[in-house]
């Protein structure tokens, strides 16, 4: 219903089908009255609730399938009491979350406590706004779209900040700090990532990014060389911890700080912040969609060329195959952020940090020279047409050949040298076994 | 181990535990959960049945209530005082449980009490094991006043058996003050056949001297 919307909305507002919105009783007058303002106004409001909604029923869906995912992962069932096999489960937590009293605790400072959880949830939401569903699916095809993106996902951190400050709780105050390090700290990966790929792409805008990489699959930027190859898998594990998705859980890490940063918050407000955390995986997964895995192309040079040809009603299937496209790619994307979870450990602190400054961060810097250089060197038809391929072949032996490795049989146990008794000499050689006693 | 040695260390281990996770995942074997089946959701008489249950398992008790001989171990030893036994072995009362010792009216577990501590089923005499731990476990109930059950009819203790109880109280006292009484009176019986012996003897004792007294 929510896709039928967001198609119809987009079709009409193009013209691709016959959907005349001035001959509708009470909008039409506006509209005749006062076309400046209220066809804005209109196409915010059909936006604001099909984003709204994309984002409840997403998070609906998504709670779901990481709690059954988490399920068949430990050798569980997971919910299967609401509804056939739980699936109503989410919706009921949903109800009880809006039916709960909305508690501001005495000491907090009520408006900064107020509108933290708002100014996460606008960040998330904004970013929405520039994300491609298919040729014509687009909110607002901005020419500075991947750096707008970079912006608001940033008003998450000025909003957790009021929250985890405002709720006078040092649990809260403690899951603030972590999260401001991480997140700040993470952007620089996310943000190099960025530059190399509009290095390549020539352009900021999503739409013209995701244009690029028509055709062929091996067109994605993803395989488009064996530098990006490896900027991609930053990109995903920096988009990890700017989620605060696990193992760099640590805001809200529950076995030392309750629940970070929201631990004072309940109903409504709470599950802003619950919309946003899982929103903001689609957004990031969807990204990655967008700049590495050819966002609504679909992978087959037949029907992309299709896609950007037709018109009329054809135009509108189009949009479905896109939006059905980009959703699978961010689907499995979100799926393999669950996956992970649900396998590592929380790390510590100083390892989150160490990951980010001493690894992503030259790593990412490397990707972007390269990548670059790789770029002006074979100018992208070394061998012709089919450069594109090769590049993909050198990515993906590149990476079998790793995989190779890792499943090579490691060295047996020497019993004899590995599981040796000390000598005594050899104890006593050691340096502080004195110290030791 | 350098930098670039353990980045690779940390990938291939990565790869290696969401290699496990991802078994788990597409194998529904692993599953190991057995769904609770509602009792609402189930057909006429259907149980809930759980493979491979232990044989020692301590579930809900079963009562073999012929072999009862109420002596009372098993509430005298229970820890959290949940066994209420009732019953008469002086006589018939009309409706209650005919055993070989005891005529039971009320044997009845709280198992909002119970701790299946299994001390009751160790506690009964050897000559006469009655009371058994079972392997049934569902027994479930929306309030707390409903989870006593009765094993005498293996069901929830209702109201109706509540009222047969404090019935069957009155009769219980009657046969007791009966057999008090049959007692009292054989033990007067018994004593005044003592005395009148005693007295026959004394008698007899008595008049043995005149005897020769008389033969003067």
């Amino acid at each position: 219903m929510l896709t039928g919307l967001l198609l119809a909305a987009g079709s009409a507002g193009r013209g691709l089908i016959d959907l005349d919105l001035t001959s509708l009783p009470l909008v039409g007058e506006m509209l005749a009255e006062h076309p400046t303002i209220a066809w804005p106004l209109l196409m915010l409001a059909i936006g604001c609730g099909v984003v709204i909604g994309y984002i409840t029923v997403f998070s609906l869906l998504a709670v779901y399938a990481e709690r059954k995912i988490s399920a068949f992962m430990q050798s569980r069932l997971g919910p299967m009491e609401v509804g056939p096999y739980g699936l109503l489960q989410t919706a009921a937590d949903g109800l009880k979350l809006l039916a709960k009293e909305d508690i501001i605790p005495r000491d907090a400072d009520k408006l900064l406590y107020i509108i933290g959880p708002i100014f996460v949830f606008t960040g998330v939401w904004l970013s929405f706004v520039v994300l491609p569903y298919g040729p014509d699916l687009i909110v607002a095809d901005l020419n500075v779209g991947l750096l707008f993106l970079a912006a608001v996902a940033s008003i998450e951190v000025v909003g957790v900040l009021m929250a985890g400050w405002a709720s006078n709780n040092k649990w809260a105050l403690f899951g603030t700090m972590r999260m401001i390090t991480q997140l700040v700290s993470y952007e620089i990966p996310i943000g190099l990532s960025f530059v190399a790929v509009v290095a390549i792409s020539g352009s900021l805008s999503m739409q013209e990014i995701t244009l690029d990489q028509q055709g062929w699959f091996w067109n994605w930027y993803l395989f488009r060389n064996p530098f990006l190859f490896v900027g991609f898998f930053l990109y995903f594990i920096a988009s990890l911890a700017e989620t605060k998705r696990a193992p760099f859980d640590l805001p809200e890490a529950e076995s030392e700080l309750v629940a970070g940063f929201h631990t004072e918050y309940t109903g409504m407000r709470f599950s802003l912040f619950f919309l946003a955390e899982y929103a903001a995986m689609y957004v990031v997964s969807a990204t990655a969609a967008v700049l590495f895995l050819g966002g609504w192309c679909t992978g087959f040079a037949f029907i992309d060329s299709w896609m950007m040809e037709s018109a009329g009603f054809q135009r509108v299937l189009a949009n479905v195959v896109g939006l059905t496209s980009i959703t699978i790619k961010a689907w499995f994307l979100v799926a393999v952020m669950m996956w992970l979870r649900w396998t590592l450990p929380r790390i510590r602190l100083d390892q989150v940090m160490y990951v980010c400054l001493k690894v992503l961060l030259p790593f990412s810097f490397g990707v972007l020279v390269f990548s670059t250089l790789w770029e002006l060197v074979t100018d992208g038809t070394l061998f012709g047409d089919w450069w594109p391929l090769f590049q993909f072949l050198i990515s993906i032996g590149g990476f079998g050949l790793l995989m190779m490795n890792f499943m090579a049989k490691e060295r047996p146990y020497d019993i004899e040298a590995d599981f040796r008794p000390l000598r005594h000499s050899e104890v006593h050689a050691a340096p502080d076994a004195g110290a030791r006693g | 181990m350098g930098y670039f040695g353990d980045i690779y260390d940390v990938s291939k281990s990565i790869l290696t535990g969401m290699g496990v996770t991802l078994k788990y995942f597409v194998n529904p074997k692993t599953i190991t959960t057995v769904q609770y089946k509602r009792p609402e959701r189930r057909g006429e008489g259907e149980l809930h049945e759980v493979p491979h249950l232990p044989d020692m398992h301590k579930g809900i008790h079963y009562l073999e209530t012929e072999e009862c001989i109420m002596c009372w171990q098993c509430a005298n030893i229970c820890p959290v005082d949940c066994i209420v036994i009732e019953g008469t072995r002086d006589g018939e009362v009309e409706g209650a449980y005919q055993g070989n010792r005891a005529n039971l009216t009320r044997f009845t577990i709280d198992y909002s009490l119970c701790i299946y501590c299994n001390l009751c089923c160790e506690a009964c005499p050897e000559t006469s094991t009655c009371i058994h731990m079972g392997k049934e476990f569902d027994f479930t109930s929306y309030d707390q006043g409903s989870l006593v059950k009765n094993l005498l009819t293996d069901e929830k203790f209702t109201k109706e058996d509540l009222r047969f109880t404090t019935n069957a109280q009155s009769k219980i006292e009657e046969l007791a003050e009966e057999k008090k009484r049959k007692a009292a009176e054989a033990q007067a019986a018994r004593k005044a056949a003592a005395a009148a012996k005693k007295a026959a003897a004394a008698k007899k004792a008595a008049s043995t001297p005149d005897t020769p007294a008389k033969k003067d």
